[in-house]
C-alpha cells in the first residue's frame, strides 16, 4: 500500500460529496477551457482572416483598436504606398450592417481590382462587377441563414443588390458575411473616397515588415501598421472578449476550489480520530499534511480532467449552434490543457492548505478521546 | 523508563488526573496498571507514549527527557507500540494495510512493507484474514490486527489500554497469550492498563492506582494468582 492508496480510498468514503467537489472544479476548468478556446478562436479567426487575404502588414488609423477602424481618406496615404518593398495594396471598407431582417452583418467593400479577391472560392456565381450593376457576392453561412440564392435581390440598409455569387473563404468570418465593390459600399454607406483597411502585401515579407512600418511612421503620423497577429492581439474587441473570458472563469474556478476546501475540511473533522491514530503510531505532522494536500490535489485534478472534456463538448456544442456556426471555432489545443490542468493542480494544493495544516494541528492526545 | 512528579491538569487545574506520579521501568519488564475509572490509567499511558505533556514533571526514557526529544513522531514511531481498548484501525485500509501504516515512517520499501505486514498478521493468527477490511472483522480479530500493527515498527515499550476491555473472554484471552508470547519472544517492555484480573496474574508487577496516584506498586501477592 502507499499514502496515494489511502487518498484514492478516502475518495470513495463519501462519494455523493466527492462528485459535488469535482463536478464544482469541473465547472470551473470547463469555462476556461470553452471561453478562452473560444477568445483564442475569434483572435486565430482575425488572424485567419489576414493569412488568407494574402496580407503581410494591415494599415489603420492609430487611434483605432476596434475590429472595425474608423474609415480614413485612402488618397491620404498614396505618397506611403510609392515604395519598392510593397507588391500590392487593397483597400477596403468594412461595417456591420443591417441586411434584410438581420440588424448586423459584417458588410465588406473590397477594391476591385485587387489580390482580396483572390482567396475567395466561388461556389456558385462569380465576382459582383462593379458599376453601374449592384451587385453583391455573399457568404456560404450568409446565404444559407438569409435564404439567398444567385439572382436574388438582397437589401442592404436601403440599398437593393443582386446576388452575383455564393463563395466560401478559408477566414471564417468571412463566409458569414457580404461583400461588395469598394466603390458601391463607399456609397452605401455614405463614405465616398474612404477606407477603414489597407491590407499590403509585401515583396520580402520577412525583412520588408520594419521597413515599411518605418516608411508609415516617418510619412504619416496618425497610423500604424502591423502584421495579422499584431492585429488580432491588439483588437480592443479580442481584449474585451479575452478579459472577460478569464475573469468569468477565474471566477468559477475559485468558487470550486473553496467547494474543494469546504469537502476536505468537513472531511478532516470527520477523520479526527483516525489522525489523532495516525500521530499516535508515529507518523510526522508533515506527512498527515501531504496525505490531506494529496487528496485535495487529487480532487481537483479529476475536477480538472473532467473538466477538460465538459469544456470540450461544450466549446464544440456551440460551435454548431445558429449563432455561431462557420463564423467561429474555438482553439481548444495543448497549450489551453496545459493551462487548464496547471490551473488545476494550483488550486488543489492551494485549497488544501489550511485542510492540512488544521489536520497537522491535531493533538494526538484529544483526537483519540473525541468521539 | 522513568517518570518523575508527572502531574496532568485539565481544564486550567479544575481537573486533575494525575497528582505527581513516581514510576520506573525497568527495560524488559511487563507492568499492569490497575484501578477504579477515571483514576487517571489512560492520561498516565498517554504521557507515557508522549502523545500528551505532563503539566509538570519529567518524563525519561533511556534516562533521556522526552521534552528534550526533538523528533517525539519519530520516537513514537520508532520506540512504541500503541493497543487501543477500541482497536482504532483505519476503516478504510485493509488488515494488511493497517499493519503497513506505521512503516511508512522507518523507510520501508512497499515490498518490505508488505511482506513484514504479512508475517506479522501470520504470527497473530491472521494469515488468512489479510484483505479483510476491519468492518469484515470479529473484535478479536480487529485487536490482533492492532497487536500486529502495534509491533510494525518493533517498538521497544508497547503501551496497552484495556486491550482486552472490548472482548469475550476467549478472545481476551487469545490476546492475553499473545502479549505473553511478544514479551517471551522480544523482552518488550509493556506497560498494560487492565481491568482484567487475568491480565493482573500473567506479569510480574501491578500498579495500583487510585485518584491520580499510586497507592501500591509490587509483585502481585500469590493468592491473587490462582
Ligand atoms: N481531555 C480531558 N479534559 C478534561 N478532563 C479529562 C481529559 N482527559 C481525561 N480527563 C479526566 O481525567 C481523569 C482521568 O481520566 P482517564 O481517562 O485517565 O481515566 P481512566 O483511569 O483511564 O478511566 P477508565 O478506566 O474509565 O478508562 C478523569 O476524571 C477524566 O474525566
Ligand atoms: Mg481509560
Amino acid at each position: 500500500m502507499t499514502i496515494a492508496g489511502m487518498v484514492w480510498r478516502n475518495l470513495f468514503r463519501r462519494r455523493t460529496r466527492t462528485l459535488l467537489t469535482v463536478l464544482g472544479i469541473s465547472v470551473g476548468v470547463a469555462a476556461v477551457v470553452a471561453l478562452i478556446g473560444f477568445a483564442q478562436g475569434l483572435e486565430k479567426v482575425w488572424q485567419e482572416a489576414y493569412k488568407a487575404r494574402g496580407t503581410d502588414l494591415v494599415v489603420t488609423k492609430v487611434t483605432s483598436r476596434s475590429p472595425l477602424p474608423v474609415p480614413f481618406e485612402q488618397r491620404a496615404l498614396q505618397e506611403f504606398l510609392d515604395c519598392p518593398s510593397i507588391e500590392a495594396s487593397a483597400a477596403l471598407l468594412s461595417d456591420m450592417m443591417g441586411v434584410e431582417d438581420s440588424s448586423a452583418v459584417l458588410v465588406f467593400g473590397w477594391e476591385k481590382p485587387s489580390f482580396l479577391w483572390d482567396h475567395l472560392r466561388f461556389l456558385e456565381g462569380r465576382a459582383p462587377e462593379s458599376g453601374a450593376s449592384r451587385e453583391a457576392a455573399i457568404g456560404r453561412i450568409a446565404a444559407s441563414s438569409l435564404g439567398k440564392k444567385i439572382g436574388d435581390i438582397i437589401q442592404i440598409e436601403f440599398e437593393e443588390f443582386t446576388v452575383s455569387g455564393i463563395f466560401e473563404s478559408p477566414a471564417l468570418v468571412e463566409n458569414g458575411a457580404i461583400v461588395l465593390p469598394l466603390e458601391q459600399m463607399q456609397a452605401a454607406t455614405g463614405r465616398e473616397g474612404k477606407v477603414n483597411f489597407l491590407n499590403l502585401r509585401l515583396k520580402d515579407p520577412p525583412t520588408g515588415v520594419a521597413e515599411v512600418k518605418a516608411r508609415l511612421e516617418k510619412l504619416h503620423q496618425g497610423f500604424s501598421a502591423l502584421d495579422s497577429a499584431e492585429v488580432a492581439s491588439r483588437n480592443s474587441g479580442i481584449e474585451i472578449v479575452r478579459a472577460m473570458s478569464w475573469a468569468t472563469s477565474l471566477l468559477a474556478l475559485f468558487v470550486g476550489m473553496f467547494g474543494v476546501t469546504n469537502t476536505m475540511l468537513m472531511s478532516v473533522f470527520e477523520r479526527v480520530k483516525e489522525i489523532g491514530i495516525l500521530l499516535a503510531i508515529g507518523w510526522r505532522r508533515a506527512r498527515v499534511m501531504g496525505m490531506i494536500l494529496l487528496e485535495s490535489l487529487l480532487l481537483s485534478l479529476i475536477g480538472g480532467v473532467f473538466g477538460l472534456l465538459i469544456g470540450i463538448c461544450i466549446a464544440r456544442a456551440l460551435e454548431t449552434a445558429d449563432l455561431l456556426r462557420g463564423r467561429l471555432k474555438a482553439d481548444i489545443g495543448p497549450g489551453l490543457f496545459l493551462v487548464a490542468m496547471s490551473l488545476s493542480v494550483a488550486l488543489g494544493l492551494l485549497a488544501g492548505v489550511y485542510p492540512a495544516w488544521r489536520a497537522s494541528r491535531l493533538q494526538p492526545g484529544d483526537a483519540l478521546r473525541s468521539e | 523508563m522513568e517518570l518523575r512528579g508527572v502531574v496532568k491538569e485539565f481544564d486550567d487545574g479544575r481537573v486533575k488526573a494525575l497528582r505527581g506520579l513516581d514510576l520506573t521501568i525497568m527495560g524488559g519488564e511487563p507492568v499492569a496498571i490497575i484501578g477504579p475509572s477515571g483514576c487517571g490509567k489512560s492520561t498516565l499511558l498517554q504521557i507515557i507514549g508522549a502523545l500528551d505533556r505532563p503539566t509538570s514533571g519529567e518524563v525519561l526514557f533511556d534516562a533521556q527527557p522526552l521534552q528534550a526529544r526533538r523528533n517525539l513522531a519519530a520516537f513514537r514511531a520508532r520506540e512504541i507500540g500503541f493497543i487501543f481498548q477500541s482497536f482504532h484501525l483505519i476503516p478504510t485500509l485493509t488488515a494488511a494495510e493497517n499493519v503497513e501504516v506505521p512503516m511508512f515512517e522507518i523507510g520501508l520499501s512497499r515490498k518490505a512493507r508488505r511482506a513484514r505486514a504479512v508475517d506479522l498478521l501470520e504470527s497473530v493468527g491472521l494469515g488468512h484474514r489479510l484483505e479483510h477490511l476491519p468492518a469484515q472483522l470479529s473484535g478479536g480479530e480487529r485487536q490482533r490486527v492492532a497487536v500486529a500493527r502495534s509491533l510494525a515498527n518493533t517498538p521497544r515499550l508497547l503501551l496497552a489500554d484495556e486491550p482486552t476491555g472490548n472482548l469475550d473472554s476467549a478472545s481476551a484471552s487469545r490476546i492475553i497469550e499473545l502479549l505473553v508470547e511478544i514479551h517471551r519472544l522480544h523482552a518488550t517492555t509493556m506497560v498494560i492498563v487492565t481491568h482484567d484480573p487475568r491480565v493482573a496474574t500473567r506479569v510480574g508487577r501491578v500498579v495500583h492506582m487510585l485518584d491520580g496516584s499510586i497507592v501500591s506498586d509490587g509483585p502481585i501477592e500469590t493468592e491473587n494468582r490462582t
